[in-house]
């Protein structure tokens, strides 16, 4: 290998088409870049090492574009982590995705990070999974055989590992809109208040109807939904005790293990700590409404 | 094998050779040799490499330098014109923000972005702006006085 | 009459560059045909090198050389600043996780990247001494070998050194209370932003090193020594470090890269990565056993305190650490009697080595937390019962050393006001302060050169090290006052063991009081010579003529300095050279070699809220008050304490090097190594100074900077016991030990 010889070759197509083609000749020796915040740091270490990396960010048609369309928002797979942030539809209706976000990094990393690349990425520790769980997202994949559309929930299988099939690439996310009224509250445990890897976070969501949902990550191989099917927690007639029970059926899901982020002892009862937190959050902002 | 970018820096348009799988940190440092921006943890957690591209900043060890073709980017070499030091600069002087200083260029780049889009930032603005920028002389205290100077002056 | 510079918050010398990107790092510096090096590392703590292949990487292209121990002389060399025990590569066996087995030296980064990659080492794992409790295990594996220590009665064990103080008689003591606690002090890293960095150059005979040391003449002397050269032949660049907190203080990888120059013919360089930094140098943990008697009203009866410390791998200058350390092991109070015992493990970890504070921390942990413990057994506000036993100024503390040289009581009284103690609380909060004392410098050389030159600007060549504390300033300040010249027509030149003369090094806050009046002497000389220039112009007898602050003068004639020069050197031109030193010599009875010329005092006050469900710490108010003796720059002295501040918020809250059961750093690198970002200060923090004038240094200054973080912890700790009512004695106070405390209370 020579000094000036590269690691990995690199592509910048500008169709889909074209991007969809390097894919299927390149197969596993090809790595999808979009921002690259995960992506950059693995080719640095080789932990990855791809024969080419396909830079997605100057397809055409996953541009960074949010639009409303209809019954839902759709962000396309090269829109920014600070874009979704700053987006008025997203603040307007899915306010705990934009605090998500929000908690991704530092200001520099969200300005390159990409929503499709944090959940492709597929970090059990993923903050905007939750969220975007709790919203019911789904994604939307084109290969050389066309596109298919999968649930989020369906989408992470397990660590670092999705349900991207060989040949496909996400295109964009999309979240429904809100049908009735309904508050949610993301929330997360770290170790400092700066930027940080969560030990823990959540995601819960009430709605007007009594529905509740949680959506945990960091606690398990990958972040996961879960429904109050009880309707206890949304009950304003239920007791404190009685939510509890509800809360300890549902955070019985998770599988937290023990890291240097935190013992699997801490994060089950920071799980309870916190979704105790923002459900109560997720009531008074219904209450408030 | 190399490929052949083209890119504005600091207001110049360059053309240059570099190797597919350098990053935009190297590129600058090594193929540059603007050494202004600096290299700590490589992981995109210290903000020294802090540059911008587009206008916004990033942090040059998260990026391939052959994603910036046909852009333009900034580094702190580029902030001062005609030797005369921005406002930002001077405040971060003004207000003992500079210690050893191997974080600054970082810093003041954080702070020049924020400052681009928000102007009049309040304390914890700045706080937030910057926390993707580590410091161990100071106490960040300085630090964020400064901005807070600078964005008066502006 | 320039304006008066002492006192004044001049800015910094050198910032123009820190804001422009100009300022060079020794990774900045590029010298012609430079090869680069990276290291081989084994990823395992203790393990024994079964081979080395280095042919798969010597065959990348660009590669120069794969250098193993074999490929350098024999025996291996050994260095160190007190012990020559570290070898420049690992030798049989790495001892602990990160230590380099092999070195590749190519081209270009690209290709020695590439070939470290190919390097196949085959190691076996060792059992390994990565603990207190398993240095000490009878079993234990030894660390070093004893050959190494062949005339050290403990050279079988892993105890390096055992410090012993006190006075009294602890055994026939009499309390009324005993409080009887363990405390541990975790691994901490440096965390300097700018990695350790290295280049070496063979020059005309010799070498030529680049390095961000602090302590360029000790380089210089190893190295000569290591080399077989004359120090004369060792030039040791010292660029201003990017950070250094006693992390760049003594050698690294510096022999090497002067071996690799020298068997390459060409300079090369070494820039460590932050996780390679992380796991070259680190603060010593310690587990301190203090059992310390008081009577009802609070005084103190006893001390009796055992502490063991564990060091790395190889001594560096952790043992200095201990002693100094444990010397203060008391802290600042009168102790009736007082026994301390230290001991110094090696272990198969870091080696440890100075850190900010050096030793102090770790003990104040301690003292101030029994100080709590017994102030809330015996009923008595925590204030108070620090005031009941804090000496006056002039009163003999330590049995036979210098007596308190500060009004300490002073500096509580400040804090304690500062953050409001006795005022209202709010639910959920607590309010904690705790002092801290360090001995400053005991020993030591610093030398100065200034030459004012024929148009009244002036040079001040000096061998301190500007790492951010500003020394560059605060020097030339001095230089201003003394000579009466601008500040703006100083130059301050340091850094390069070839044209400033010698200073032991820069630590122990030793700079301004040992350099500057180094530089006030040495301005003195100079004042001194023109007097006799003026005698001998104006056809004066010198004891009429009076030089003082650029102003000369005698009977019948006032003229400034620089109008003097102009026409004393109007034509042959010329300058006048200062010379000034201050030399401490070594005192062999003194248990630290010498009597400290002042002591860093530091108090520390904190308010902080707690959140009983998470174990989460707001931090409310902080307040740090030090006694400085004067702040000579203000604006300096406020970013040292709240940079040490904030640092010290960082071993209490969040910090700690990890090891998994092999001696392997988990938490190895920025992403789980976590220091305190902007959002992480304290709602409000004030730095204050206690300015009475008292101290050795010019114009009654004392060492400052380091006292910040001296005693952070158990000022955050008392006030989330205050908080929580839990008390914690293991650091650092993260959310989940915070909740596990008052779980276990709870149950």
């Amino acid at each position: 290998m020579l000094p000036d010889s590269p690691l990995f070759s690199y592509a910048r197509p500008s169709t889909l088409e074209e991007a969809l083609a390097l894919l299927e000749r390149y197969g596993e020796g090809a790595n999808l870049l979009a921002g690259g915040t995960d992506l950059v740091v693995e080719l640095r270490n080789r932990s990855r090492r791809p024969e080419i990396v396909i830079d997605l960010k100057r397809v055409a048609e996953i541009q960074p574009a949010i639009t409303l369309t209809g019954r839902s928002l759709t962000i396309t797979a090269a829109t920014s982590m600070t874009d979704v942030q700053e987006n008025e539809h997203v603040r307007a209706h899915f306010p705990a995705l934009v605090d998500a976000a929000a908690t991704v990094g530092s200001i520099q990393i969200r300005n390159r990070a990409t929503l499709a690349g944090n959940i492709c990425h597929a970090s059990p520790a993923a903050d905007t999974a939750p969220a975007l769980l709790v919203y019911d997202a789904t994604v939307n994949l084109t290969s050389a055989r066309g596109t298919r559309t999968v649930k989020l929930e369906g989408f992470f299988v397990g660590p670092r590992h999705t349900a991207l099939q060989m040949g496909e690439i996400v295109t964009s996310i999309e979240l429904p809109l809100p049908r009735e009224r309904r508050a949610a509250q993301f929330a997360r445990i770290t170790r400092r208040r700066g930027v940080d890897l969560a030990t823990i976070s959540l995601c819960c969501m009430v709605e007007a109807g009594g529905r509740t949902r949680f959506a945990y990550a960091a606690v398990g191989p990958r972040p996961f939904v879960v429904a109050d099917e009880s309707g206890v927690l949304a009950d304003p007639s239920a007791s404190d005790g009685a939510k509890d029970e509800a809360l300890r059926g549902l955070i019985a899901h998770a599988s937290p293990i023990s890291d240097v982020r935190g013992s699997r002892e801490y994060r089950a009862a920071m799980l309870l700590v916190m979704s105790r937190r923002a459900l109560r959050a997720c009531i008074e902002k219904l209450r408030a409404a | 094998m190399t490929m052949r970018i083209h890119v504005t820096v600091n207001g110049t348009e360059r053309e240059v050779d570099v190797v597919e799988s350098t990053t935009l940190l190297d590129f600058v440092r090594d193929d540059l040799h603007l050494t202004g921006t600096k290299e700590c943890c490589d992981l995109g957690e210290c903000g020294a490499c802090t540059l911008l591209v587009e206008g916004r900043a990033v942090n040059s060890c998260l990026m391939l330098a052959a994603e910036v073709e046909g852009g333009e980017i900034t580094t702190i070499e580029g902030l001062n014109e005609n030797g005369k030091l921005s406002p930002l600069q001077d405040a971060f002087l003004a207000k003992g923000a500079v210690q050893c200083g191997f974080c600054i260029p970082g810093q003041v780049m954080a702070a020049h972005d924020l400052l681009q889009r928000n102007p009049h930032p309040t304390l914890d603005e700045v706080k937030e702006g910057l926390s993707g920028n580590l410091c161990r002389c100071g106490g960040y205290v300085q630090i964020c006085e400064a901005v807070l100077a600078a964005s008066e002056v502006s | 009459m320039n304006p008066e510079p002492i006192g004044a918050s001049e800015r910094r010398f050198g910032g123009r560059g820190r804001v422009t990107g100009e300022q060079q790092f020794i990774a900045d510096i590029r010298l012609e045909s430079m090869l680069h090096v990276k290291l081989v590392h084994v990823d395992y703590g203790h393990a024994r090198i079964v081979s080395i292949d280095t042919k798969k990487a010597a065959a990348v292209p660009g590669v120069v050389r794969v250098v193993t121990a074999e490929d350098l002389p024999q025996p291996m060399p050994r260095f160190g600043p007190v012990h020559d025990d570290k070898p420049i590569l690992a030798v049989e066996e790495t001892k602990y996780h990160g230590q380099p087995v092999a070195a590749v030296v190519a081209e270009s980064k690209e290709s020695a990247e590439a070939a470290v990659q190919l390097v196949r080492v085959e190691f076996e794992e060792l059992s390994g001494v990565y603990t207190v409790e398993s240095a000490l295990a009878p079993d234990a594996p030894l660390v070093q070998e004893p050959e190494l220590r062949p005339d050290d009665p403990l050279n079988h064990t892993n105890v390096l050194n055992e410090f012993r103080a006190g006075w009294g008689d602890v055994e026939a003591a009499t309390a009324d209370v005993v409080i009887d606690n363990v405390y541990t002090f975790p691994m901490i890293t440096h965390f300097a932003i700018e990695p350790h960095a290295f280049i070496a150059a063979p020059d005309d005979g010799g070498v030529e090193l680049w390095t961000a040391t602090q302590n360029p003449f000790q380089m210089q002397r190893l190295i000569a020594r290591v080399m077989g050269l004359p120090v004369a032949k060792v030039r040791v660049h010292s660029p201003d470090p990017g950070g250094a907190f006693g992390g760049k203080q003594h050698p690294k990888y510096e022999p090497l890269v002067a071996f690799l120059a020298l068997m390459t013919g060409r300079p090369v360089r070494l820039l460590l990565t932050l996780e390679e930094t992380f796991q070259e140098v680190r603060r010593t943990s310690c587990r301190i056993h203090a059992r310390t008697g008081f009577k009802n009203d609070g005084t103190l009866a006893f001390q009796d305190i055992r502490g063991d410390f564990l060091m790395g791998a190889y001594a560096d200058i952790a043992e200095r650490v201990i002693a100094k350390g444990s010397y203060l092991a008391c802290g600042p109070y009168r102790v009736p009697h007082a026994r301390v015992v230290s001991r110094a493990l090696l272990s198969h970890t870091t080696p440890s080595t100075a850190f900010r504070g050096f030793g102090t921390p770790q003990v104040s942990w301690a003292h101030e937390s029994q100080m709590d413990d017994a102030a809330r057994r015996l009923g008595i506000d925590r204030v108070e019962i620090r005031l009941r036993n804090l000496p006056r100024k002039g009163e003999e503390f330590l049995r036979g050393d210098v007596p308190a040289d500060g009004d300490w009581a002073e500096s509580v009284r400040n804090a304690a006001r500062a953050i409001g103690w006795g005022s209202p609380l709010a639910a959920g909060r607590g309010r904690g302060l705790a002092v801290a004392i360090k001995a400053g410098p005991t020993t030591g050389a610093s030398y100065a050169i200034v030459r004012l030159h024929s148009d009244g600007s002036a040079t001040v060549l000096a061998g301190t090290s500007d790492m951010g504390q500003g020394a560059r300033t605060v020097l030339a300040q001095v230089a201003a006052r003394e000579l009466g010249i601008p500040i703006e027509s100083i130059r301050v030149v340091m850094g390069d063991t070839a044209s400033v003369p010698f200073d032991l090094q820069t630590s122990a806050s030793r700079s301004t009081v040992f350099m500057g009046q180094a530089i006030a002497r040495a301005c003195a000389h100079i004042n001194a010579q023109l007097r006799e220039m003026a005698a001998e112009l104006y056809g004066a007898g010198p004891a009429g003529v009076t030089v003082e602050r650029g102003v000369v003068q005698l009977t019948g004639r006032t003229e400034t300095v620089g109008d003097m020069l102009r026409m004393r050197f109007k034509d042959v031109k010329g300058e006048v050279i200062g010379l000034g030193s201050m030399r401490s010599e070594y005192a062999p009875d003194h248990p630290l070699g010498g009597a400290p010329h002042f002591f860093e005092f530091s108090c520390t006050a904190s308010e902080v809220e707690v959140d009983p469900e998470t174990g989460e710490i707001l931090l409310i108010r902080h307040v740090t008050v030090a006694d400085v003796g004067r702040a000579l720059n203000p604006q300096h002295v406020a970013m040292q304490d709240e940079g040490a501040a904030v640092m010290g918020l960082g071993h209490t809250l969040m910090e700690n090097i990890i090891l998994d059961g092999a001696g392997r750093i988990s938490n190895l690198g920025a992403l789980d190594y976590r220091i305190p970002t902007s959002k992480d200060l304290p709602l409000e923090m004030h730095s204050l100074v206690v300015e009475n004038g008292d101290g050795p240094g010019p114009y009654g200054s004392k060492g400052a900077g380091e006292g910040g973080l001296m005693a952070t912890a158990p000022a955050v700790a008392s006030a989330v016991t205050e908080a929580s009512g839990v008390v914690i004695r293991d650091l650092p106070l993260t959310p989940e030990r915070v909740w596990r405390a008052i779980q276990e209370r709870t149950r």
